[in-house]
């Protein structure tokens, strides 16, 4: 891993300067992990994950190149969390939310 | 030759010339049977003298004739019924006296002949014999359209075209005498022949020619085609018995004193013998029939013999003397299903002892384990398309023989488990894909993912090695130790392609999050840019989407406050940019730099987030104990020990005991100041012994999981189409649709049934035994 192999000769270009700790922080490379922000990760509507796409996105398969950024997730007022594309479905049978029975209105949606 | 004159009583003689249209036969035949001789007697005949010889036909039969009033002819019936008045018995039957009479005659000098001089003599008088007959039948043409016509048409047996009494009265006279010693002579010669003579093949196919010629249609003499009965009565019965015969004798005779392999060329330039017999001198229809009675006797009968000898052909790679056989036993109607099982069990056993042969090499080193495979698998897959001639049944032998032995070898039993196989291959993909000194040039590694690919078609646990797979693509993608964007791509579009679209999805999903990622960091620095308060560190990341990546959830850690500002300011952003997501930091997959102040040089060392934050708990004071350190890190116990201990195997750190297995929460550790190193960045980030048994474990723990799930969905699949089902069938159908994915086992399809049944997916129908149906 390491690419200089130059012997111990010290580059002393005012680093006392810096500071006197014993170690200094100078490089994170972080890995992190995103998931929608829900209380029940998978969606009672089409019973996938909520990070997966809908069943029909994965039937039509068109993740190959929007991902599921296409087939988000909406939060209702009650809270509760739905693929947006299954919700839009579902409100037009039955304008409340499937879990809570509550008029469904919308809190906000995934991005 | 003798005259005969027609005595029959052909009536009275009636003078006058011929354009009076009464005319009697006598008063034509002296001169017409004339000119029938000249003709058999193969004179030259000038044209004039040739027309009239017809007139002479023609005005007989245009005659008025009172043949009304007579009684003396059969065919008198016969013109009563019909409407016009033909003539022309008499004349047919002379013609008919004199034809008997020419060959009975001929006979005598023939009779007594024997082998080829009968030969000789039946092959030039039927020449000439047929060719004479052609003229008469010329000569006799007006008769033919006529009178013969009407006969026939008017169903009267036994009356033929002139050139067909010719032929018929030939074969009554002639051939029904001769042909015995024809046939005989014919057999003989062809037999000198076989035996290596040359022989003059004329005279076989002249007599050929006259037994296919002499097949006449008597119950319809006017149709078209050919009646093969002469020639297959008197000759093809005959020749193909005396075949058997000959090739029975010589085969056993050859194959007692030579090898097979010797025997083989021998059937093969015997069959092709007879095929070029058949095209030289016989007739095509005799073709199949010799080629059915020699296959039986030359490989048929002989089938033992070649079975024993196919399996020291294969040991010896005596491959053309392989293809040989191939083409000889492909002859035979389902010849070839016993080769197939030799070779199966001959490629199986090869590939064992290759695997064998490699000892402990195979299990540790994937390339040398996976190399071995295809080289077995190359060697017969040439075998089977050169000398097998890719013949589908062979094909299919070759890969029944790889999947037994690359799912289960030494190797696989080693581990007692056939998931090694998968493991190992995917390994070999790493090791392929991973940024190395010795990556190869991109059309070579791509030749060598095809070839994995061959490998991948064998293996039963697909899942497994999408699991291994997976794995190792995400430490890749992670570490940034691709070693070509596009060869990862090509490998995913392999996988995708052999196992559809499920199978890679997770994989290309985390092939895109690396790609966004990308963006990601290129905004936030411009976001750091644009702001006031620049970041003072060097920051990166990724963001990974959960649940496509196989990496466990973060462990407990308490951020030291060098980071906390960067994570923060990262977390802002990201929520400003997206919305509804949460972040969750994998701190062990992290990794940074340290600047060191406090030794001679000043190095940088690259650590893991775990190092650093021990590291840099340092600043504060040169000792603690490990106790200590847990409290101020929240790193769970035990991996804070390793972390210890990598730390001062590198020299960092110093503790009071030197054994380092011995550390107890209240050691205390010291930083070394006398620390050393020839170069001045050192990485120290080194894995974790437990972090990589872990992992493996949760690996196969995984598998089994995923496993138990995919067999239920499979089972209420079944069950939802199927209603009801017995138990042998539901498990027979479960076995069917997971083949392409795992040999699921029994036992587990059991407790899955047991597990849906209480989940109340399933029940026992009731009064009936092993017997399931769906709860919808």
């Amino acid at each position: 891993m390491a690419d200089s192999e130059q012997d111990n000769t010290d580059r002393g270009d005012g680093d006392n300067l810096k500071s006197d700790k014993l170690f200094t922080l100078k490089k994170w490379n972080a890995v992190a992990m995103w998931s929608w922000d829900v209380e029940c990760d998978t969606c009672a509507i089409c019973r996938v994950q909520v990070m997966d796409a809908c069943l029909r996105c994965q039937a039509e398969s068109k993740k190959d190149f929007y991902g599921r950024q296409d087939c988000v997730v909406v939060w209702g007022e009650c809270n509760h969390s739905f693929h947006y594309c299954c919700m839009s479905l579902w409100v037009k049978q039955n304008n409340r939310c499937p879990l809570c029975q509550q008029e469904w209105s919308i809190q906000r949606m995934g991005k | 030759m003798s005259g005969h004159r027609g005595s029959g009583g052909a009536g009275s003689h009636q003078g006058g010339p011929p354009g009076l249209k009464q005319i009697d036969l006598d008063q034509i035949w002296g001169d017409l049977k004339e000119g029938i001789e000249q003709v058999y007697n193969r004179q030259c005949m000038s044209k004039p003298r040739y027309i009239e010889l017809y007139t002479h036909v023609y005005n007989y039969c245009t005659s008025v004739h009172q043949q009304l009033t007579r009684t003396s002819t059969k065919s008198k019936k016969g013109q009563v019924t019909g409407g016009a008045q033909l003539v022309g018995l008499e004349l047919y039957k002379r013609l008919r006296d004199f034809l008997r009479n020419y060959l009975i005659s001929l006979l005598k000098h023939g009779i007594d002949l024997m082998d080829e001089d009968v030969l000789q003599f039946y092959t030039r008088q039927w020449e000439e014999y047929q060719f004479s007959s052609k003229v008469l039948n010329g000569v006799c043409a007006y008769l033919n359209r006529h009178w013969v016509r009407r006969e026939c048409e008017e169903g009267r047996k036994g009356i033929y075209e002139i050139y067909q009494l010719a032929l018929v009265t030939w074969r009554d006279n002639l051939f029904k005498h001769l042909n015995k010693q024809v046939t005989n002579a014919v057999l003989k010669l062809i037999e000198r022949e076989r035996n290596g003579e040359t022989i003059n093949t004329r005279l076989v196919s002249g007599v050929i020619n006259c037994y296919v010629e002499l097949g006449l249609n008597e119950e319809d003499p006017g149709a078209k085609g050919q009646n093969l009965t002469v020639y297959k009565d008197s000759f093809e019965n005959v020749f193909l018995e005396d075949t058997e015969r000959f090739y029975t004798r010589e085969s056993t005779e050859f194959l007692r004193q030579n090898p097979v392999t010797e025997y083989m060329k021998k059937a093969e330039q015997r069959l092709l013998e007879e095929q070029k017999r058949v095209q030289v001198y016989l007739h095509q229809t005799t073709h199949e029939r010799l080629a059915k009675t020699c296959e039986k006797v030359l490989i048929e009968k002989h089938l033992d013999i070649f079975h024993s000898e196919f399996q020291n052909l294969l040991d010896a790679d005596k491959n053309i003397d392989l293809g040989r056989m191939y083409q000889l036993v492909a002859r035979i109607p389902n010849g070839l299903g016993e080769l197939r099982n030799l070779l199966e069990t001959h490629i199986a056993n090869q590939g064992l002892a290759a695997i064998d042969k490699c000892g402990d090499s195979a299990a540790n080193d994937p390339k040398v384990y996976v190399n071995t495979i295809l080289e077995v698998h190359k060697k017969y897959n040439a075998l089977v398309l050169v000398a097998f001639n890719n013949d589908s049944g062979f094909v299919a032998a070759l890969d029944k023989a790889c999947g037994r032995f690359i799912n289960s070898n030494s190797v696989t039993k080693a581990a007692n488990s056939s998931s090694k196989s998968p493991e190992l291959l995917a390994r070999y993909c790493d090791l392929l894909l991973k940024k190395s000194s010795k990556n190869p040039e991109e059309a070579e590694l791509e030749d060598t993912l095809n070839q994995v690919m061959v490998v991948f078609k064998y293996i039963e646990d697909k899942d497994v090695f999408q699991k291994f797979y997976s794995k190792m693509l995400a430490k890749r993608l992670v570490q940034h130790m691709s070693a070509s964007d596009d060869a990862e791509a090509s490998m995913i579009s392999k996988l995708k392609q052999a196992c559809g679209f499920e199978y890679t999805s997770k994989l290309q999903r985390m092939f895109q999050d690396i790609g966004v990622s990308k963006d990601l960091n290129e905004q936030f620095r411009r976001h750091l840019t644009n702001s006031a308060e620049p970041l003072d560190i060097d920051f990166s990341i990724q963001v990974l989407s959960s649940g496509s990546w196989p990496f466990q959830q973060s462990v407990t850690f308490s951020l030291p406050t060098e980071l906390e500002r960067s994570v923060h300011r990262f977390t802002t952003f990201y929520s400003s940019q997206h919305s509804g997501r949460k972040l969750n930091w994998l701190y062990n997959m992290s990794k940074g730099e340290l600047h060191t102040n406090c030794f001679k040089n000043r190095y940088t060392l690259q650590a893991s987030t775990f190092q650093m934050a021990v590291l840099l708990q340092y600043n504060g004071a040169t000792m603690w104990t490990i106790q200590q350190l847990h409290d101020a890190t929240q790193i769970k116990m035990d991996f804070l020990l390793q972390v210890i201990q990598i730390l001062l195997k590198a020299k960092l750190l110093t503790a009071a005991t030197d054994d380092e297995t011995e550390l107890t929460p209240l050691s205390t550790v010291e930083l070394f100041t006398g620390y050393k190193n020839k170069k001045l960045r050192v990485n120290i980030n080194m894995q974790m012994k437990t972090e990589l048994k872990v992992e493996q474990e949760t690996t196969h723990k995984h598998i089994e999981e995923d496993r138990k799930l995919l067999i239920q969905a499979a089972i209420v699949r079944i069950m939802k189409m199927r209603k009801v089902l017995k138990h042998q069938q539901l498990v027979a159908e479960v076995l069917n649709q997971l083949s392409s994915r795992f040999k699921p086992r029994v036992h587990v399809i059991k407790k899955c049934i047991d597990i849906l049944i209480e989940k109340e997916y399933l029940e026992r129908t009731e009064g009936q035994k092993d017997t399931y149906s769906y709860l919808a």
